[in-house]
């Protein structure tokens, strides 16, 4: 009978043992920069969502050029699911993600204490596309109309809402469905009216595919934070330096990309499988030109305070987030090239 | 030895005895179950774990009430369970049928083996977006990505059941003269149905995973849909939430399967 009990006082027992074991939460080792050898770079993780793709040509270009080298950066990209850099980052596991901006707020209000130091796209790059005999011309059209998004979440969400809200509409005045990571052959397959895409992505591909769209972009419409560097208040605190020069490699990456784009191209192919195939070399080329339009501002890296305000009022209005957070705590331009 | 009655009575009077002095051996699943959640909390206050990487059993039991209280969970549970029984509809009748067509005829199984098998070798994953795109993001995507996990291992225990089947009583049915409906439905079912409820015990399961992945690649509702919208929120607490309701899902299903099974087979514990 006893045996029965040992068990589970063996189970609690090693629970005890590991949760005692456990790392501290928030350790930071010491700063990154100092770990190492004055000569050697040393070892950064950034984790950024998607699959590799030349969408994240500024990274490759400054891994490939020394930009992050030269101020003492090993730069290592990992890919993974937003959600989960952004948690990685959260507990300190990782000092540098690249999210779109609604995620700072969203994990924030969940205790993560992420910061957005150095914004990447000046211009969000979420739009609703649809085919030019749709008969739909404006955000008005989409009234009573099927819209595809994605998924219920995400920038692609956020983006369609603050869109429908510039309209005066709701979910209620379309007919709205999840399509998965599919949008282009579900448009091409006529299953909906119209589908929220990537300005610089989905749209080049349905135009490959012989495809005249329509294209109602966000940034027509709503001035909101996208997608940027983000770090978390640890770092910001104890290696401030580390920001600073991560933020100042990149905006060089920022600029070598966008002035020399054959060159970028080039260097991707490194990094991005099937870039080498003639095949694909049009569509990515043109990939990548359409998002170096959305880079561009006044200055490499400033946040906008009205592209907070108007992301957060569109995170409340649609219940995403309970109530307002303190922005000056969400970004930060103090380290901005 | 023969075993008289006398030695029968004092048996059993014996195993009652036993059981009267063990009564509390029935809540040793629930001590379990505390202790678990006794150890879950401890890890989570010594490893000083934010909500977000590992909620606290309470905030998952207060986020559990909230959700079930305001019919969020319900209406998502309804959609996954509606994916799940079609799914098994589907897959259970398409693997009975395959299966009993495999099991009596030698050429059919050598036309469809290689690809019976091959179906098993899909990464559901993979197929799952595709499924989407080939049928849209509605309730038949989600009920084929589940009809389709399900499939094999019903297969498979359709096959070994029917197969099964002793010689011995194939021909005293022969020698009764039976025709092929009564060989079919006073033996062959009959005599499958154990193995082939044990296949259904663990399609049942599996359709419940079938389910989540198709929602996953795309969907508007179900708990998949619950689970991931609730990572989008960093509201961890809630996919736990998720999770607990598939489980409790998985194993209803599970004990219905045993019920019917306990049913179907009464014969067995009637001729003993």
């Amino acid at each position: 009978m006893a045996y029965r009990l040992t068990l589970p006082i063996l189970i609690l027992i090693t629970t005890l043992t590991l949760a005692a074991c456990a790392p501290q939460q928030g350790a930071n080792p010491a700063g990154a920069l100092s770990a190492a050898s004055d000569d050697e770079p040393t070892k950064v993780v950034i984790s950024i969502g998607y699959i590799p793709d030349i969408q994240f040509a500024p990274y490759y270009v400054g891994i490939e050029k020394g930009f992050f080298a030269e101020r003492g950066i090993d730069l290592v990209i990992q890919h993974r699911q937003e959600t989960d850099g952004a948690r990685l980052l959260g507990t300190g596991e990782i000092k540098f993600a690249v999210l779109s901006g609604e995620q700072v707020l969203l994990a924030r209000q969940q205790g993560l204490p992420l910061v957005y130091f150095f914004a990447w796209y000046q211009q969000f790059p979420v739009a609703v596309a649809a085919k030019a005999d749709s008969g739909i011309n404006s955000i008005e059209d989409l009234a009573g109309r099927s819209v595809g998004t994605p998924v219920k979440e995400g920038a692609s969400y956020i983006g369609l809402e603050a869109l429908l809200g510039a309209a005066g509409l709701t979910d209620d005045d379309i007919d709205l469905q999840t399509t998965g990571y599919a949008q282009v052959e579900t448009l091409l397959t006529d299953r909906v009216d119209s589908v929220v895409v990537y300005v610089a992505n989905e749209p080049v591909h349905l135009e490959a595919a012989g495809e005249e769209i329509v294209l109602l972009p966000v940034s027509d419409y709503a001035n909101l934070v996208s997608n940027g560097l983000i770090t978390n208040e640890n770092v910001i605190k104890n290696e401030p330096e580390l920001v600073r020069a991560m933020a100042e490699a990149f905006a060089e990456s920022l600029r070598y990309a966008t002035d020399h784009p054959d060159e970028a191209f080039e260097m991707s192919k490194k990094f991005v499988e099937g870039l080498n195939d003639p095949a694909n070399e049009d569509i990515a080329r043109e990939v990548l030109a359409r998002s170096t339009e959305l880079w561009q501002g006044e200055r490499y890296g400033m946040s906008n305070p009205e592209a907070w305000e108007n992301m957060q009022e569109v995170l409340l209005s649609i219940g995403l987030l309970d109530s307002p957070l303190d922005l000056e705590q969400a970004y930060t331009n103090e380290f901005v090239p | 030895m023969q075993i008289g009655l006398a030695d029968r009575h004092r048996q059993s009077k014996a195993e009652r005895a036993t059981h009267a002095a063990i009564p509390w051996g029935r809540l040793l699943p629930v001590l379990t179950l505390i202790l678990f959640l006794l150890g879950w909390e401890a890890v989570v206050r010594l490893g000083a774990y934010p909500a977000f990487i590992l909620p606290s059993p309470a905030r998952v039991a207060e986020k559990f009430v909230a959700v079930a209280l305001d019919g969020t969970l319900w209406r998502h549970l309804g959609v996954t369970l509606v994916e799940v029984l079609g799914g098994l509809a589907i897959g259970v009748s398409l693997a009975v049928v395959l299966g009993y067509a495999v099991a009596k005829s030698v050429a059919i199984e050598r036309a469809l083996s290689p690809y019976l098998v091959a179906s098993q070798a899909i990464p559901i994953v993979a197929i799952a977006p595709l499924l989407v795109i080939w049928f849209g993001p509605g309730l038949l995507s989600k009920v084929l990505v589940s009809a389709l996990i399900v499939f094999f291992p019903i297969l498979v225990n359709t096959i070994a059941g029917v197969r099964g089947v002793s010689q011995d009583l194939r021909d005293l049915m022969r020698s009764l003269q039976a025709t092929p409906w009564q060989v079919f439905t006073k033996l062959e079912v009959p005599a499958a149905m154990p193995v082939l409820l044990a296949g259904l015990k663990v399609g049942a399961t599996l359709s419940v995973i079938g389910a989540v992945v198709g929602e996953f690649a795309g969907s508007d509702a179900g708990l998949g849909f619950m689970i991931n919208l609730a990572d989008g929120q960093y509201d961890t607490a809630r996919v736990f939430v998720g999770v607990l309701a598939l489980i409790m899902l998985a194993l209803s299903l599970y004990g219905a399967v045993g019920l019917l099974e306990k049913r179907a087979l009464r014969w067995r514990e009637a001729g003993k």
